[in-house]
């Protein structure tokens, strides 16, 4: 009887987070960059990897097993490509715990833009979503 | 999944092993049966079953595990082709992870300590359903999680 009972708990509760996980998933959240008045830099690691040249390099986070992180790394280097002072590099934290801790990410892809100084603009968790992206994007490109 | 990229910008699949991604969806949709059977029941023995398939998705490969063998002989030939792969390592780890959850399940079940049994059981129907309904991997979400958490065990010196 208990088994039943959390059965059926079991699929109500993962239906639930199933559907808040597909809401949020790829949505553009505010960076971490910026709170209130003082400005924060992402971790020298990071700051390391941007592209000196580019206005905004897009930091993806990947693990080894996670197959979303193939179809954002498809979408993002594609949408660097066709994109003026855009950059596209990616960080794999499979076995970098720590730098996961620092930037406080939980799931894999999370895709940080920062700009030129290191200063993290947006992130997004999950697969982006292209327009929404660019969109946000926009008032930190050149022209 | 519905956020997957068009087609066009797919890159040529690089040479590592990879799988039809509707057939690791459709073995977790009898793997979600099953688990529900198991919870329902309280019969371990096909619990123990359960962690025999998930041992070898994980261990052996994919394609020795027996839903998967059903998948070819059944469902494939009723889809359309597909060229879309997936990687077959982010699988293999979550049947892995569905393993111990598995094998801890049963141990408590056949030990007597039904709520281990229960609450081992619920986990792996979690992830899953999670899987089967919305393509969402916990196993794969919680390899980054597991890891942050073994940061300080880590620095014990304790092998993970």
């Amino acid at each position: 009887m208990t088994g039943a009972l959390v059965a059926v708990g079991t699929l109500l509760l993962c239906a639930v987070v199933g559907l808040v996980l597909r809401a949020r998933n790829g949505r553009v959240r505010e960076g971490r960059g910026s709170r209130g008045t003082t400005v924060e830099l992402v971790p020298e690691d990071v700051r390391a990897v941007l592209d000196p040249a580019a206005a905004v390099t897009l930091v993806q986070l990947s693990t080894t097993f996670c197959t979303p992180c193939r179809h954002t790394r498809v979408l993002l280097s594609d949408l660097a490509g066709r994109t003026a002072g855009l950059a596209h590099t990616d960080i794999d934290l499979t076995d970098r715990p720590e730098l996961a801790k620092a930037l406080s990410v939980l799931r894999t892809p999370t895709t940080l833009a920062v700009d030129a100084h290191g200063v993290e603009l947006l992130r997004v968790g999950g697969v982006p979503k292209r327009e929404d992206l660019l969109t946000a994007l926009r008032p930190h490109l050149p022209g | 999944m519905s956020e997957q990229p068009t087609p066009e910008e797919a890159v040529p699949t690089p040479a590592r092993p990879s799988v039809d991604p509707r057939g690791p969806r459709f073995a977790a949709w009898l793997t979600t049966a099953v688990l529900l059977v198991v919870l329902f029941t309280g019969w371990w023995p096909l619990l123990a079953a359960q962690a025999v398939v998930f041992a070898l998705g994980a261990f052996a490969g994919l394609r020795f595990s027996p839903y998967a063998a059903l998948f070819r002989a059944l469902v494939a030939p009723r889809l359309a082709p597909t060229d879309e792969r997936e990687d077959a390592a982010p699988v293999r780890f979550a049947q892995g992870v569905g393993f111990g959850f598995a094998v801890l399940g049963s141990l408590g079940y056949a030990l007597g300590v039904t709520g281990l049994g229960v609450v081992a059981t619920a986990f792996a129907l979690a992830a899953a359903f999670l899987n089967a309904a919305f393509g969402f991997c916990l196993g794969c979400e919680a390899y980054l999680l597991i890891n942050r958490l073994s940061i300080k065990q880590r620095k014990v010196g304790t092998a993970r």
